[in-house]
C-alpha cells in the first residue's frame, strides 16, 4: 500500500514536471490592499500572453517561473481595482503590489470588479471561502456579526439546532471538524452555549472552509477543516474600530509599529448583559458573574522580502458565577508564532509553533468543608514546518511536516465532604501525533488540472498512564475490565499510523465550465466525547489509546461547476459526496462520560456514511446580491448495541436543508438584507410504552431503536437593515470617520421552531394511588421574534 | 461523575427568556405489551411486595394491568432457604408475610434468586443484600433568601459510608409522610460519592447526597417554596443496592428527570433502562421481560423541625 502510493505520486509528479529547457526567470512578490497594506488571500496573478497564473497563499506570497520575455501581469481580487503592470523579464524579479478597494472611489480609474471565475477554474472543490465583508452583510442573531453562524448558510453544513455548540459537516459531528485560528486549533468555538462563538469579527480577514478535496497539508479530524486568519493590522495607519451591540461591545485598535516593517491588532469584545442588570437585581451581589469576553492579538514584523514573522494571540472565557465561590467557567486560550522565509525566489517556507489550550473549571460549595472543585484541560503544542516550491507556472509542489503533543486533564478534582477533602483527579494522558505530506498543485493543460498528495500521520499514546484491556460481556452494555496495568515513563503504549492519500481532478468542459472529482482519506486521533444533544462546554476531549480507535473517513465528491452571465454575474454549482466511516465513537444508555476513569468500558464503535447533494447559486452583480443554497443529505450509524445493530440516523440527519441569503443596495447609505432557513427535521427517540418500578413511571422503546421518529421541520426569516453614517461632510468633503447602523429581527415571524421533542410526567409531584400522567413537549430554543440594533464605527 | 447541570440552565433560562414549549400530541408506533416486575425487597420487619404486571401505551394514563396467575419465589442461595410470594389481593401483587420465625426478610451478605413463573414461562434474577452503615444524624440549617430563592430551611442526612469499595445506596425521603417521589428526587450514591468512577470510600456523605433530602417545590406562582418549615419533619430510609440497581437508578433519573427547555440541549438521548431480569434459559418463545429484582438491607432515622431550637443563621 505504501511503497505503492508513493510510486504512484512519484510518477504524477514527474509527467507534470515535464523536461523544460528554456531560460527561465521568475517574478514573486507580496498582494497587498492599498490602503491598510492587509494580505490578500488568494489573489489572481494573471499572465495576459500565456493565459496562465498563479494565486496568492494565505500570506500573500506568490511566484511565477516563466521563460524570458516581455509580459503584462495582471493582479485581481474581487472588489478590488484590477492591476496591471507590463514587466520584462530578463532575470528573477520581487514585485510586491498593492491594489485598491472598490469602496475607495478615485476619480480616474474605471472600477473592475469583475468576480473571478476560481469556482469553476481552480482545481479545490467542496471549499468555501467567505470574506468578513460578505459575513458583515448576512443578518445576524441579536446583531452579532458571526463567523460560524455565516457558515451555517453554506451548503453541507448544519446545526443540531439553534443555541447548539458548533456545525456540522457533510453529516458529520461538531468533534470532527477541526476549527484553525491562525493555525491553533481551537477546541470549542462558542460562546454562552452556542449561541455565539468565539472569534471576533474585527479581527478576522478570511475564513475558508474545507468539506472535501482537503490539501494533503491538513489532517487530524474526518469532517471538514475551517481555517480561520486574523487579520495583520493595518500597516498603513492607526485607526479604531468597534461596535455597541445587543450583548458585546467590541473595540479594536490597529495601526503600524514601524513604518513598513510591522503592524499590530488588538480586538476585544465582552458581552455586558452583567453590567446592564446589576441595577435591577441583587443576584450578582454576591459575587455572582455573568459574562464572556475575548481578546485577539496579532503583530507582525517584516525583516526584508525574505523574512516575516507573525504572532497571533487569542484569549477568551466565559463565566457564569453564582457566587464567589460557585460557578463555571471556560475558555479557550491559542498563541501561534509563525515565520515566513524565502529560500530563493521559488521555495516558501513557514515554520509555524502554536500553543493552544482549552479548559473549563466548575466549583460547588458554599464553606470549605463541603466542597467540590473540578477542572479538564486539553493542552497542545505544535511544531509545524511547510514549504512551497513553485516549479513552473504549472506546478505548485507543497511538502512538510507537523508534530502535535497533546496533554489530556481529563479532571483535576476535590471533593471535601464535611471536611474530609478526597482527591477524585484522573491520570493526566500524554499523546505524540506526527504527520508528513506532500501535495502537488498541476497544470496538464488549459482544461485539465489536479491537485494530489500523501499525509503520512502517525499517533503515540504515550505513558505515564493506565492501560486497560476490556471485554463485551453483552453488546450494547458496559464492559468488563479484564487487566490494569501502569505504564510508567513516557514509553508509547499504542501507536498508529495511517496514510491519507488525497486527490482532486478539474475538468474545464468550456469557458465557464468544468467537471471536478476528489477523493480524500482523513484520520482522527482525538475525539470529542459526547453523548448529549447538543455538544456542550463539559465535553471532554480524549486521545486515541489501545482501546479506542482513530476515526477514519473516506470522502468522494464529484462536482458540476459553471458561471453564468458576461461577468461571471452568476456561479453555480452542484456536488455530489459520499463518506463512509470507520470506528465512529457511540455511547452505551447509561454512560458516565465525566471524570470517570473507566470511561473506555462506557464506548462503543461503529461505522458510519454520510451522502448528499450540494446546490449552490450565487449572484455576484448588481444591487441584489446573495446565494441559495439547498443541501438533500443523509448521516446514518451503525453500531453494535444500538439499534439492534441495525442503521440509524445520526441525531443531526437532516434530509433537506435550504438557506436562502440576500442583500440588495437600497441606495448609497442602506442595505438590506434577509436570509431564510428551512431544515428537516432531526430525529429523535420516541417511545411505545410505559411500565413502573416503585411508582417510577418509566418511558419504554419496544422495538429498541435509536432516532425512530423526526421532529417537525424548522423554518426562520431573519431580516436586517444597515444605515451607513453619511461619507460628506456638509461642506462637500469626504468623512474620515465611517460608522453604520445596523436594525435586525431574528425569526420575524416567531415561528415556535422545535428544538427538540421529549416525554415527560410533569412538574408536578405524582400523587399516590392515583396513575401518573404523562406529556409530550416541544421544545423552542428561541420561540419569538428578537429585534437587535448595534452601532459600528471606524475611525 | 453525573452533574446535575440544572442550574446552571435555571441561571440561562432567566436570561434568555425567549425559549418556550408546548404540550403537543404525538402519535406513538404501536407494539405489545411485555411483562413487568417490579421486585423490591428489603429487611423491614414487614409485608414483602412484588407485583408481575404488563406494560401498556405511553400515553395510557392508568394503572398497569395485573398478571395474576404467576408463582413467584424468592430464594436464598447463601442459607438454602425458599420464601414463597402469595398472591395479594392488588392485581398483578405477590406478597410475602412476616412470620415469628422469620421476623424479617434475608440476611446481610447473603445472594437471593428470584424466580417468577408465567404460564409456561420463567424469569429470573439474582440480588445481593448489601451492608448498610446507620445514619449517624438529621440536622436542619437556615439559609436567607436571594432572588431565585426564598428563605429556607433545608435539611441534611449525614451518614458515613463503611470502609470498602462497592457500597451503593438510595437514600429515600419522606416529608411529613409523603414520600419524595419526583423523578428529580431520586436521590443515589456510590461509595458515598456521586459516582464509581469518580473513586471516594469511606467518607461521610457528600454533601450534594446529604442535601438530596430536600423538596423544591413551587407555588402556584412558579415561586419556590422552602423545602421545610418550622413543624415539618423528614423520614429517611438508606438502602443498600447492587451496582447494578445503582446503574439502573441512574438510567431511571436521566430519563425521567427532564427538566425541559434549556436543557434539552444537554438531554441524553431516549434509550431503554437496562433490566436485571431475565427469561430462564430453557424456555422460549416467552413473552419479553423489563423490570428490576432488588434486595436492600435499611437503616432509618426522622426528625422534626423544632422552630425553638433552630440551627444557627447561615447567610
Amino acid at each position: 500500500m505504501f511503497t505503492k502510493a508513493i510510486k504512484l505520486f512519484s510518477v504524477l509528479l514527474f509527467i507534470s514536471s515535464t523536461v523544460w529547457a528554456e531560460v527561465n526567470f521568475t517574478v514573486q512578490g507580496f498582494v497587498k490592499d492599498q490602503s491598510s497594506g492587509e494580505i490578500l488571500i488568494g489573489s489572481t496573478i494573471y499572465v495576459k500572453e500565456l493565459g496562465t497564473g498563479a494565486q496568492t497563499n494565505v500570506y500573500g506570497f506568490y511566484s511565477l517561473t516563466l521563460p524570458a520575455g516581455k509580459y503584462t501581469l495582471e493582479y485581481r481580487y474581487l472588489g478590488y481595482v484590477t492591476k496591471q503592470l507590463d514587466i520584462e523579464l530578463v532575470q528573477n524579479q520581487e514585485m510586491d503590489v498593492e491594489l485598491t478597494s472598490e469602496n475607495v472611489q478615485l476619480e480616474e480609474i474605471v472600477i473592475n470588479g469583475i468576480p473571478e471565475d476560481q469556482n469553476v477554474t481552480s482545481t479545490e472543490m467542496s471549499t468555501v471561502q467567505l470574506d468578513i465583508k460578505t459575513i458583515l452583510k448576512v443578518p445576524a442573531f441579536l446583531g452579532e456579526v458571526d463567523v460560524i453562524k455565516s457558515i451555517q448558510l453554506l451548503p453541507g453544513v448544519s446545526t443540531v439546532g439553534e443555541g447548539a455548540s458548533g456545525f456540522n459537516v457533510r453529516g458529520g459531528s461538531v468533534g470532527q471538524n477541526l476549527v484553525l485560528l491562525d493555525e491553533a486549533p481551537v477546541y470549542n468555538s462558542s460562546h454562552l452555549l452556542g449561541f455565539f462563538s468565539v472569534f471576533n469579527p474585527d479581527a478576522v480577514k478570511d475564513i475558508k472552509l474545507y468539506k472535501g478535496g482537503v490539501p494533503a497539508r491538513y489532517g487530524g479530524r474526518i469532517a471538514s477543516i475551517l481555517d480561520i486568519r486574523m487579520k495583520d493590522g493595518n500597516a498603513k495607519k492607526f485607526g479604531v474600530q468597534g461596535g455597541v451591540g445587543t450583548i458585546f461591545s467590541r473595540l479594536a485598535i490597529e495601526g503600524p509599529t514601524i513604518k513598513d516593517k510591522g503592524s499590530f491588532i488588538l480586538a476585544g469584545r465582552r458581552s455586558y448583559a452583567d453590567i446592564l442588570a446589576r441595577p435591577f437585581t441583587d443576584v450578582l451581589d454576591n459575587g455572582a458573574k455573568l459574562n464572556f469576553y475575548d481578546l485577539t492579538f496579532k503583530t507582525n514584523y517584516k525583516f526584508n522580502h525574505n523574512n516575516t514573522v507573525y504572532l497571533s494571540a487569542y484569549l477568551g472565557r466565559d463565566k457564569f458565577l453564582f457566587d464567589r465561590n460557585q460557578g463555571f467557567s471556560w475558555g479557550n486560550k491559542t498563541a501561534t508564532i509563525r515565520w515566513n522565509h524565502l529560500f530563493g525566489d521559488r521555495l516558501f517556507s513557514n515554520f509555524t509553533t502554536f500553543f493552544s489550550d482549552y479548559d473549563y473549571s466548575l466549583a460547588f460549595g458554599e464553606n470549605e468543608m463541603d466542597r467540590f472543585e473540578w477542572n479538564s484541560r486539553i493542552r497542545t503544542v505544535n511544531f509545524k514546518p511547510e514549504f512551497t516550491y513553485f516549479i513552473n507556472t504549472n506546478n505548485e509542489l507543497i511538502f512538510g511536516g507537523d508534530l502535535i503533543y497533546y496533554t489530556f486533564n481529563p479532571a483535576n478534582a476535590i471533593g471535601v465532604s464535611d471536611g474530609v477533602a478526597v482527591d477524585i483527579s484522573l491520570d493526566k494522558k500524554y499523546a505524540f501525533e506526527s504527520a508528513l505530506f506532500i501535495g502537488n498543485n498541476t497544470k496538464f493543460n488549459d482544461a485539465i488540472s489536479a491537485e494530489y498528495g500523501l499525509r503520512l500521520t502517525n499517533f503515540q499514546y504515550m505513558g505515564p498512564g493506565n492501560v486497560y484491556e476490556w471485554e463485551t460481556i453483552e453488546v450494547g452494555k458496559r464492559k468488563e475490565l479484564v487487566s490494569e496495568a501502569h505504564i510508567d515513563g513516557r514509553k508509547s503504549i499504542s501507536s498508529d499510523i495511517n496514510l491519507e492519500p488525497r486527490a482532486s481532478l478539474k475538468v474545464q468542459t468550456g469557458s465557464k465550465t468544468s467537471i471536478k472529482a476528489s477523493y480524500n482519506r482523513m484520520s482522527q486521533y482525538v475525539h470529542l466525547i459526547s453523548n448529549t444533544t447538543a455538544s456542550n462546554p463539559l465535553d471532554v476531549w480524549t486521545p486515541t489509546t489501545n482501546n479506542i480507535k482513530p476515526e477514519i473517513g473516506d470522502q468522494y465528491a464529484l462536482g458540476v461547476f459553471k458561471n453564468f452571465g458576461p461577468n461571471n454575474d452568476y456561479e453555480f454549482s452542484v456536488e455530489g459526496y459520499y463518506r463512509d466511516t470507520k470506528n465512529q465513537i457511540e455511547y452505551i444508555d447509561g454512560a458516565e462520560i465525566l471524570i470517570n476513569e473507566y470511561l473506555e468500558g462506557d464506548l462503543l464503535y461503529g461505522i458510519g456514511k454520510a451522502m448528499g447533494l450540494e446546490f449552490y447559486l450565487k449572484k455576484n452583480t448588481g444591487k441584489l446580491n446573495g446565494w441559495i443554497s439547498y443541501t438533500l443529505g443523509s448521516s446514518e450509524l451503525k453500531v453494535d448495541g444500538i439499534n439492534n445493530s441495525e442503521w440509524y440516523p445520526a441525531r443531526f440527519d437532516q434530509r433537506h436543508n435550504l438557506k436562502v441569503v440576500g442583500y440588495y443596495e437600497l441606495s448609497p447609505r442602506w442595505t438590506l438584507s434577509a436570509n431564510f432557513t428551512y431544515l428537516s427535521g432531526t430525529p429523535t427517540t420516541f417511545p411505545t410504552d410505559r411500565f413502573t418500578q416503585q411508582d417510577y413511571l418509566i418511558p419504554y422503546n419496544a422495538f429498541d431503536s435509536r432516532n425512530n421518529v423526526r421532529i417537525p421541520n424548522f423554518h426562520r426569516l431573519d431580516i436586517s437593515a444597515t444605515l451607513y453614517g453619511k461619507k460628506y461632510k456638509r461642506d462637500g468633503r469626504l468623512r474620515k470617520n465611517s460608522d453604520y447602523w445596523v436594525f435586525g429581527f431574528y425569526n420575524v415571524y416567531a415561528r415556535r421552531n422545535p428544538f427538540s421533542i421529549y416525554f415527560s410526567q410533569g412538574t408536578d409531584r405524582p400523587v399516590p394511588g392515583m396513575p401518573i400522567e404523562t406529556f409530550a413537549t416541544q421544545v423552542s430554543i428561541i420561540g419569538t421574534i428578537i429585534p437587535a440594533i448595534s452601532y459600528n464605527f471606524n475611525f | 461523575m453525573k452533574f446535575n447541570i440544572t442550574y446552571i440552565l435555571i441561571l440561562f433560562g432567566s436570561i434568555f427568556l425567549w425559549s418556550c414549549e408546548n404540550e403537543i400530541t404525538v402519535e406513538l408506533p404501536k407494539s405489545e405489551p411485555v411483562v413487568v416486575i417490579d421486585a423490591w425487597i428489603n429487611n423491614k420487619p414487614e409485608q414483602q411486595k412484588i407485583s408481575v404486571l404488563k406494560s401498556i401505551p405511553y400515553f395510557e394514563n392508568n394503572f398497569l394491568p395485573g398478571l395474576n396467575d404467576a408463582v413467584v419465589t424468592v430464594e436464598d442461595l447463601t442459607d438454602d432457604l425458599l420464601y414463597t410470594f402469595d398472591k395479594g389481593e392488588e392485581e398483578g401483587q405477590y406478597i410475602w408475610e412476616p412470620n415469628a420465625s422469620q421476623p424479617y426478610f434475608g440476611k446481610i451478605g447473603n445472594q437471593y434468586k428470584l424466580t417468577v413463573q408465567l404460564g409456561s414461562s420463567t424469569y429470573e434474577s439474582y440480588s445481593n443484600m448489601n451492608r448498610v452503615p446507620e445514619i449517624d444524624s438529621i440536622s436542619y440549617r437556615f439559609e436567607k433568601g436571594n432572588s431565585f430563592f426564598p428563605d429556607s430551611y433545608f435539611a441534611g442526612v449525614f451518614a458515613t459510608d463503611p470502609i470498602g469499595p462497592g457500597d451503593a445506596y438510595w437514600i429515600k425521603a419522606w416529608k411529613n409522610g409523603q414520600f419524595l417521589n419526583k423523578p428529580s428526587e431520586i436521590n443515589i450514591s456510590y461509595d458515598a460519592g456521586g459516582s464509581p468512577g469518580a473513586v471516594v470510600d469511606g467518607i461521610v456523605f457528600i454533601q450534594p447526597i446529604r442535601d438530596g433530602i430536600n423538596p423544591f417545590d413551587q407555588d402556584e406562582n412558579d415561586e419556590f417554596l422552602s423545602p421545610y418549615s418550622p413543624g415539618d419533619s423528614v423520614y429517611v430510609e438508606l438502602m443498600s443496592i447492587n451496582y447494578d440497581t445503582y446503574t439502573f437508578l441512574l438510567e431511571v433519573a436521566t430519563q425521567t428527570d427532564r427538566p425541559g427547555g434549556f436543557a434539552e440541549l444537554f438531554a441524553q438521548p431516549l434509550a431503554n433502562v437496562s433490566s436485571n431480569i431475565a427469561i430462564a434459559s430453557e424456555a422460549t418463545q416467552a413473552t419479553p421481560v423489563i423490570g428490576f429484582f432488588n434486595v436492600s438491607a435499611v437503616s432509618a432515622l426522622g426528625r422534626r423541625l423544632d422552630p425553638d431550637n433552630l440551627p444557627v443563621e447561615k447567610n
